[in-house]
């Protein structure tokens, strides 16, 4: 287990290496390491599909701009989860303004939803959007992202 | 309602983007390349603020013209306040080497006087001292 996630690290800190210089795949690995985690800050705190998929498409063209600040592979996933939240705060602000994409247009969802009760996830989910915005990216990084007392209130020192 | 951690780590457990998501950001990344935007942050924040502007030509006038403006009121405002300045400090100065002068002349005018007193005070005295001789070379004559 300690040797799979030592490799992953590894493999995480080339592709790093190799997006610094330029290689498009290295970072296109970045982007696919990564997408779930910041697809999913953006959708549950948007709670929009389009919107959080913008979003994230965003923040992995801002990464690509900022991709020489960036020293290590946890690095990446703080920064990532930072400039999403930001965002995530900003697009919530602006949301009365923002373009509306049709039904058409708004991709699949991959994966349908397994949840066992669908009632209490939608419920969850109202509840979830009534709270006010800090405290929904608090909830969003506790059960999501898992982390713990501790690395929650460095992150949220550190917005 | 109350939900447990359970309900809520499987309500907000990670979700996929959905397929040709790597493929989206990819394709943006490029067209960003191709459009010249996909550059370090602090360029980027110069380049918008100057495309800003250079999408209004006049706002950028009007902005340059009141600019133009303001500088040249201050400057004038600012050397009539110097030449101001400077008049007064003459003037200060004038007065009082003025102030001296006379300070030095009635100094003189003091010292003139106490002089002559002294003068005429001496000239009594000789006159006084002269006066018996006087008589006696009129007898002999």
């Amino acid at each position: 287990m300690e040797q799979t996630a030592a490799f992953e690290d590894d493999r995480l800190k080339q592709a790093l290496t190799l997006s610094l210089s330029g290689d498009a795949e290295a970072f296109a690995d970045l982007v696919r390491e990564h997408q779930g985690m910041v697809f999913s800050i953006a959708y549950h705190f948007l709670q929009d599909r389009s919107l959080a998929e913008d979003l994230a498409q965003e923040v992995f063209l801002e990464l690509f701009q900022s991709i020489d600040r960036i020293q290590s592979p946890a690095h990446l996933t703080y920064w990532l989860r930072k400039v999403t939240s930001n965002r995530c705060i900003d697009q919530g602000r602006k949301k009365h303004r923002r373009r509306e994409m049709a039904l058409e247009e708004a991709p699949e969802p991959a994966t349908a939803s397994d949840h066992a009760d669908p009632m209490l996830l939608e419920r969850l989910q109202q509840s979830l959007a009534t709270l006010p915005e800090k405290q929904r990216l608090v909830v969003i990084m506790r059960f999501q992202e898992g982390l713990g007392r501790p690395r929650l209130q460095k992150f949220w020192k550190c917005r | 309602m109350h939900f447990s951690e359970d309900d809520l780590r499987e309500a907000l457990k990670r979700k996929d983007p959905g397929e040709g998501f790597t493929q989206r950001v990819m394709a943006r990344v490029n067209q960003a390349k191709a459009e010249g935007t996909a550059q370090p942050a602090t360029k980027k924040v110069n380049g918008k603020f100057l495309s800003w502007w250079m999408h209004r030509p006049v706002w950028a006038v009007a902005v340059v013209a009141m600019l133009l403006l303001a500088f040249g009121i201050g400057g004038y405002q600012y050397s009539e306040y110097r030449h101001a300045e400077e008049n007064r400090i003459a003037r200060a100065k004038q007065q009082q080497l003025q102030q001296e002068a006379e300070h030095a002349r009635d100094q003189a005018i003091m010292a003139l006087e106490i002089a002559r007193a002294k003068l005429n005070h001496v000239l009594q005295h000789a006159q006084l001292q002269a006066e018996p001789n006087d008589k006696i070379r009129r007898q002999r004559l």
